[in-house]
């Protein structure tokens, strides 16, 4: 964005955006020539350090009112990769290192090397595999172009697929399996798309390409492959059946990541790709189609959720359901007199809902799994007494549901307050009353699960495994996260707007 | 006097920082003892802080503002009392039960959320303490881990959830017109002339009326009170029901007439107060009568705001607020009144005879503060047929009450004496609800000592209550014959819908596992990307 | 019609044939199989572009080029990651099967 005239807001250079994308690897590196003890060692100095330095690129980006860029090697683009971190890219940044290093704390005791220093093959895989997702995230966040991005959302895949199958089962090595081969089927559909583009217009860089492209068929046709590939790999209603199987069967720090941040990873490719490279091909029709499907996806994964025995399950059919919320982003901000999509308050929503649906899903996950190991199963009609004996773990879990149902003061009712202010100033009310009815959907299957955790037992519970505090305390800290989000309102913050061409700040006007 | 914002800041912080206490473990096993405390401070603002001096904290973007009016003034000191008496007996019967910590943290949600609510000025903290204090209530509710206590804390969870999604986008709409700030007073004053009035009206008085227990959507009431402890019943149907009444004086354009809401309002305000007194002859639990006669004087108070919202006169918010202030006091001490006697009626007299001076008040008994609260409200419906309505519902209202005391003369445990830790809380609130709105009374301008005395107002409040004893003598002689109507009536009828509900949920599942099929999933690929190449070509 | 279209059009019917392949068999090493053709007809494509952005007097575009080798290689783990997968289910579980087995009712093709 550089290299575009016109914009008021210039790009610096900054070598930090590739340090985000280093260290990871060092680490892993590293971990595989050291080995034995030594993994978890390094996977947990390094949690801080990218903490530091995602840290430290927000900052920049949102109180130095710039974009961060790296251009590889010196060598610009066409011809070169640039690297860029623009105002959604370092929030996602940020978002991404809070909930790993929450579930790297969390995981010490589940994937804990044992005493004598040999290395057991789970926690071998589990570390490294972390912090390879978090590379992984960070490159999608700052590639500036798209082949770039189609490596990192490999990478990406490649990552997840085995923290699914971790603890060897039959069942999680076929969902595991499902996940990969509809994943990659996903990731050569959005190639044949970026093939397509190169073709008509020569270059791949994100900046070059939003001056050049025009609503041609080629450029029709690659963006709908493109588009459905990417939803594959999102798991949008009705790609998204590989997702509750995969999610739920995936120990409890890895569906957290899972949730949270690997099915943000496609839809934040989705959001370059129709905000940055082609904001006037989709059109009314498009943005419609992408609403309907997310509403499809509210309304089943919600409805599914309700009837789900088996507390993972009912909380991964819930993921399905959020996934929806954020594409309802799309007909939002679709401006009808410029035809074209705007970087306007919808945006913001919609980043803010993905931020505040990572942390309060990574918090989910982790109580659910806290609640799976210490009563050894988790159907729901078998929770009653968790409250008593969980109380941390029930709380973060009924605060993650505070923010998914919408309730001030979390990031959930922020985003909601952006998205229906978007929908009711555009007209388009139908969007409005989905939401309203999401919400109440929400609030149903939260009620059950408490109602079950806070109804005394009536045998005494016995703990199967003694859970220690941190995992706790580890989960009711990404709550929090979650449900203080919508005070990042009182903060003169302008989130999802920098370096975009209309500037607006975030707040509730 | 201390400066308003102070006392603004102390009402809401004790409160709030009792409720952050309460993540220590140590202080939850005792705060069940110190509930009577919290409310204190708010009693003071509501005492001595000048009013229309906000308290306001934020950034330019997002500012929440706390400021006292006069309604809210009233509203917020009565309840003050009302929480502390109440606190005090929930001290007492809290003693060595088992989820007495969880009752001290939703007591804590809802105590914050109300004095919140009451003392909001700008639609972000309004909504937040209304969705705070919803939570706190129906932690309450479900106290006693019973069925019927899950189930009205689910009912009245879901519809003041529902409640508040209505809520939502007519206070974003109001945001958007206003343009500039959040306040609700800005907000409001554009209102009228705004193209969007009809439907964001609709959207409030739909979102404030479920929460005011309109009927139909009125079941939640008798099923949550019936359900709760007596404390938390006690709170509930005295203060956190005003919440609503506060948000209708505050939301509604009452400058500016509106003859066809008002009259809506009126009708529908009506209709409860006579349905309420209906169904509520039916029930033998005493709470179950209480929670009917809060139905029935809710939709007395939407009536009475409906009369102001046709007329355009917004006095009547003066009058609402000192009606809806006596209402707390009366319903708070009715309902300890049948905690004191169900404990231990060794002597009912000494219950009996306060309760019935207490709720013959509500029907307007003259010489008290009754009687006054009906002559306030009085005013503004006229002489026509509405007028007449509003005065059988006062005769409604004290055949209620009468049937209430028969049916709490019936409840008492005869053989003990109810323990002095209840009782002194209950007396407390009996006199003060005696009290307190004659105080009230002087220092506001309805009107005056000679005209709640003078004899043509002796005899308005007179025959209407002759009329209700004369029916309920009729009640008694007939009273086998009534039909029995099961607590929260229309919820009966409810749960036919959840089976078709549920039917829907086995549709979508058995949809969702052909959806599963690999042909379909791969066809379903095919279709997206066809469907969107052409909704983008057909756009071009 | 040039060579350059031919090849097009073979790329194209190869992620036609791959897709319908990927939907319809249920053999899990078939699908790994499908996704790879549907892959390959993604590599033609790209060196149709190649050839048809070539300068004058150059063979081809070496930018398409370069990507295509990342493609491939990235194919490449992708198949190897699902053998390795398809490999370890085939031990746990007996049979190499996408089918759940513990549904009330076993369906074919079934996720």
């Amino acid at each position: 964005m550089s290299n575009v005239a016109g914009l008021p807001h210039a790009a610096t250079a900054s070598a930090t955006l590739v340090l985000a994308i280093i260290f990871p690897v060092v680490g892993i590196l590293l971990s595989f020539v050291l080995g034995g003890r030594f993994v978890e060692r390094i996977a947990l100095i390094l949690l801080p350090i990218g903490l530091a330095i995602a840290s430290t690129i927000f900052v920049q980006v949102n109180f130095g009112y710039h974009s961060l860029e790296y251009i590889v090697g010196g060598w610009t683009p066409p011809l070169g990769i640039a690297l860029r971190a623009d105002g959604p890219s370092a929030a996602m940044m940020m978002a991404a290192a809070i909930v790993i290093c929450a579930v790297g704390i969390f995981a010490r005791a589940d994937f804990r090397t044992a005493a004598d220093g040999s290395e057991t093959r789970a926690s071998f895989a589990f570390w490294i595999l972390l912090l390879a997702v978090w590379s992984a995230m960070n490159l999608i966040f700052v590639g500036a172009d798209l082949f770039t991005l189609y490596v990192a959302l490999e990478l990406l895949t490649f990552a997840a697929v085995p923290l699914v199958s971790l603890d060897g089962r039959a069942e999680t090595l076929q969902a595991a399996l499902r996940y990969l081969i509809f994943a990659v089927l996903g990731a050569v559909f959005y190639l044949v798309g970026a093939a397509l583009l190169y073709g008509a217009y020569g270059t791949l860089d994100i900046a070059i390409l939003s001056e050049r492209v025009r609503a041609d068929p080629t450029t029709i046709v690659a963006g709908a492959v493109m588009t459905a590939g990417l939803l594959a790999k999102t798991a949008l209603f009705p790609l998204h059946l590989w997702l509750p199987p995969a999610h739920a069967g995936a120990p409890a720090a890895a569906s957290a990541v899972l949730s949270a941040l690997v099915v943000k990873g496609s839809f934040f490719l989705l959001v370059r790709l129709w905000f940055d490279v082609m904001p006037g091909v989709l059109g009314m029709a498009g943005t419609q189609i992408l609403g309907i499907l997310g509403a499809a996806a509210i309304l089943f994964g919600n409805v599914l959720a309700l009837r789900q025995p088996r507390l993972k399950l009912l909380v991964a059919y819930s993921t399905v359901a959020q996934i929806g919320y954020l594409f309802l982003m799309f007909p939002l901000a679709f401006s009808a007199t410029s035809s074209t999509l705007q970087s306007n308050s919808a945006l913001t929503g919609g980043i803010l809902q993905a931020i505040s649906h990572a942390t309060a899903k990574g918090a989910m996950f982790l109580s659910a799994g806290l609640m799976y190991s210490a009563l050894g199963h988790d159907r729901i009609s078998g929770l009653s007494g968790v409250g008593r004996l969980l109380p941390m773990t029930v709380v973060a879990f009924t605060l993650g549901g505070v923010s998914l149902i919408g309730l001030p003061p979390s990031g959930g009712f922020l985003a909601k307050w952006l998205l229906l202010g978007a929908a009711i100033a555009s007209g388009q009310w139908w969007w409005a009353a989905t939401m309203l009815a999401g919400g109440l959907l929400t609030s149903g299957y939260m009620f059950i699960v408490l109602s079950r955790a806070m109804t005394p037992a009536h045998k005494p519970l016995s703990l199967q495994a003694t859970v220690p505090r941190y995992q706790q305390a580890a989960a009711l800290a990404l709550a929090l996260c979650s449900l203080m989000l919508g005070l990042v309102a009182f903060g003169s913050f302008d989130v999802a707007q920098i370096s975009r061409p209309t500037t607006a700040s975030i707040g509730l006007q | 006097m201390m400066d308003a914002r102070i006392l603004l800041g102390a009402a809401l912080a004790l409160p709030l920082g009792l409720l952050f206490a309460c993540l220590s473990s140590w202080v939850r096993k005792r705060m069940s003892s110190w509930l009577a405390i919290a409310p204190f401070p708010a009693f003071a603002c509501a005492l001595f802080a000048v009013h229309d001096v906000p308290l306001s904290f934020g950034t330019r973007q997002l500012r929440l503002t706390f400021v006292q009016d006069t309604p809210g003034a009233i509203l917020l000191g009565v309840a003050a009392l009302l929480w502390i008496t109440s606190g005090s007996y929930a001290s007492a019967c809290l003693r060595g039960q088992p989820n007495r910590r969880r009752f001290a943290v939703c007591w804590l949600m809802a105590l914050t959320g109300c004095i919140g609510v009451f003392l909001a000025a700008d639609m972000v903290s309004f909504y937040f303490m209304l969705a705070l204090l919803t939570l706190g209530a129906g932690g309450l509710i479900i106290h006693d881990d019973t069925p019927e206590a899950w189930r009205a804390g689910a009912v009245y969870v879901g519809l003041a959830l529902l409640a508040e999604s209505l809520l939502l986008p007519a206070f974003i709409m109001l945001a958007m017109n206003a343009s500039d700030g959040l306040l609700i007073r800005d907000a409001i004053a554009v209102l009228p002339t705004s193209p969007q009035r009809d439907l964001i009206i609709a959207l409030l008085v739909a979102g404030f009326g479920i929460k005011a227990a309109l009927v139909p959507l009125h079941f939640w009431m008798p099923l949550a009170y019936t359900a709760a402890p007596i404390p938390a019943a006690a709170v509930l149907s005295g203060a956190v029901v005003k919440a609503s009444v506060l948000g209708l004086i505050r939301f509604l354009p009452l400058g500016t007439a509106m003859p066809d809401w008002g009259t809506a309002l009126v009708a529908a305000g009506l209709l409860g107060a006579f349905y309420g007194v209906a169904i509520g002859i039916t029930q033998k639990n005493p709470k179950t009568v209480l929670a009917y006669s809060s139905v029935s004087q809710m939709g007395f108070i939407v009536a009475v705001i409906g009369t102001g919202v046709s007329a355009g006169d917004d006095g009547v918010a003066l009058a609402v607020a000192f009606y809806a202030g006596h209402h707390v006091m009366v319903k708070g001490a009715l309902f300890l009144a049948v905690g004191v006697i169900t404990a231990g009626g060794a002597r009912p007299m000494w219950v009996l005879l306060p309760a019935a001076i207490v709720g013959l008040g509500l029907g307007g008994l003259p010489l008290t503060r009754g009687a006054l609260a009906k002559l306030a409200v009085k005013g503004p419906f006229g002489d026509g047929f509405a007028g007449t309505l509003a005065m059988l519902s006062a005769a409604g209202t004290t055949l209620l009450m009468l049937y209430f005391l028969r049916r709490l003369a019936e409840s008492a445990k005869r053989d003990e004496s109810a323990p002095a830790a209840l009782v002194r809380p209950w007396l407390l609130m009996a006199l003060l609800s005696m009290a307190v709105p004659w105080m009230v009374y002087e220092a506001l301008p309805i009107g005056t000592w000679q005209d709640a005395l003078s004899p043509y107002a002796l005899w308005e409040l007179s025959w209407p209550m002759l009329l209700g004893g004369v029916f309920t003598l009729a009640l008694w002689r007939w009273h086998d014959r009534l039909p029995r109507v099961p607590v929260g009536d229309i919820a009966a009828g409810i749960s036919s819908t959840t089976r078709v509900t549920v039917a829907c949920g086995r549709m979508l599942e058995q949809a969702d596992r052909v959806l599963r099929l690999w042909p379909v999933a791969g066809a379903s690929l095919l279709i997206v990307t066809i469907l969107l190449g052409l909704a983008m070509l057909a756009g071009r | 019609m040039n060579a350059a279209t031919w090849f097009g059009l073979c790329g194209a019917a190869l992620g036609g044939v791959g897709l319908f392949g990927f939907s319809t068999n249920p053999d899990p090493l078939r699908k790994i199989l499908a996704f790879n053709l549907v892959g390959s007809g993604a590599f033609l494509i790209f060196g149709v572009i190649a050839k048809r952005g070539a300068a004058v007097g150059l063979g081809g575009d070496p930018v398409p080029q370069a990507l295509v080798i990342t493609a491939i290689v990235v194919a490449f783990a992708a198949t190897a990651l699902a053998i390795a997968l398809l490999l370890r289910l085939f031990e746990e579980a007996g049979e190499a099967t996408l089918d759940s087995n513990n549904s009330d009712d076993i369906r074919r093709n079934e996720f």
